[in-house]
């Protein structure tokens, strides 16, 4: 076989494979949503965070303007995801065990990113 | 003007003229392999093609990518020391980073950097001694940096748009392993090949990679977020 028929079969297989991959490879989005809870009546909005999927579990967190948040992660989370930032809100702490928290005023409405410090992990907060 | 020469030469009779079948057999063989498991095995596990199967698609690419290096600097077998350290560092680089990442993207930091060195350092070693101890030290240090390197960036990526990276990065090796295959050739013009040889070590080289690398996406231990 000539290397020139041979160029066009590598190009074929090559397509043919890679759309294969690419019609069967289409991840859901994997969008999932948590309300605060305020289960003591202590006035502070609680989220516990856990991992799913190589990310923060919930990753949309909602919760209400002027209303202090605590959020806390649980012992799934590892590595600088424990490192636990909302840049918007002036949050950055490592969390080190499920018992530590970052508790912070949302003073504004809208939709917030949070993230571990290296940006890894990410979630949104809409402060409603 | 010798670049011309070299895209003449890929169609002439010296080794340069093997590289495309050597290209053409890897990609057969691996991924005659993948489609049997595939379609035994692989596809009765859960979100198998999302979560896998681009990174193993690029795993079987980038070994066919770079077998050709390793058949041109079999056939000329010596090489000056400058060309042999650069010979040693690109394979050994892009071996480690490109399998690290793949690895990383699944199994995590420690696992892809510990396969992606075991890759480049072999990759590195086994290239870089055609000048011998430059080329070798040149490739064991290059393979232990790519592997690192690769596992680190694919972790860091992971919520930020890995398989468009994935694909970038396999893009960007791959200019750079056809520019040593250039490289080489510019170096080995005058010179006689000094060993021919058949497809054997492309096929079986093919085989174990591919089925090693995908064991260790798919199968393999894993570590921190990855659990």
């Amino acid at each position: 076989m000539k290397n020139t028929t041979m160029l066009i079969l590598i190009v074929i297989v090559i397509v043919s494979v890679g759309a294969f991959v690419f019609v069967n490879g289409t991840a859901k989005e994997n969008f999932n949503e948590a309300i605060a809870e305020n289960n003591d009546n202590s006035n502070i909005q609680k989220i516990n965070l856990g991992i799913k999927d190589y990310n923060y579990y919930p990753n949309t967190i909602k919760v209400k303007e002027g209303i202090p948040v605590r959020i806390s992660l649980d012992k799934s989370v590892t590595g600088c995801l424990r490192s636990f930032t909302i840049r918007d809100f002036g949050v950055a702490k490592v969390l080190r065990t499920p018992e530590d928290y970052v508790e912070f005023i949302p003073d504004k409405k809208g939709t917030f990113t949070f993230a571990c410090s290296m940006g890894m992990g990410r979630g949104k907060i809409i402060v409603e | 003007m010798s670049f011309k020469l070299f895209v003449k030469e890929l169609n002439g009779n010296r080794v340069e003229g093997e590289l495309i079948r050597t290209i053409f057999y890897s990609l057969v063989v691996s991924f005659g392999l993948l489609a049997l498991l595939y379609f035994f095995k692989l596809r009765y596990i859960e979100n198998f093609m999302p979560k896998y199967g681009l990174l193993i698609f690029l795993s079987a690419l980038s070994y066919a990518i770079l077998l050709p290096s390793i058949r041109q600097v079999r056939a000329y077998k010596e090489f000056a020391c400058m060309s042999g350290m650069m010979i040693g560092m690109t394979v050994g680089m892009i071996s480690g980073f490109l399998v690290g990442f793949y690895v990383g993207a699944t199994n995590g930091m420690f696992y892809g950097s510990i396969f992606g060195m075991l890759v480049g350092i072999t990759f590195g070693v086994y290239n870089g001694l055609c000048c011998g101890i430059m080329g070798f030290m040149e490739g064991i240090t290059a393979g232990f940096m790519g592997g690192i390197m690769g596992a680190m960036s694919s972790v860091m990526m992971i919520n930020d748009h890995l398989k468009a990276a994935s694909v970038v990065i396999f893009v960007v090796s791959s200019i750079i392993l056809i520019s040593l295959n250039y490289m080489i050739y510019k170096e080995t013009k005058e010179s006689e090949r000094q060993v021919k040889e058949d497809y054997i070590l492309t096929i079986f080289a093919s085989l174990i990679l591919t089925s090693i690398t995908s064991w260790m996406i798919i199968f393999g231990p894993r570590g921190g977020i990855f659990v």
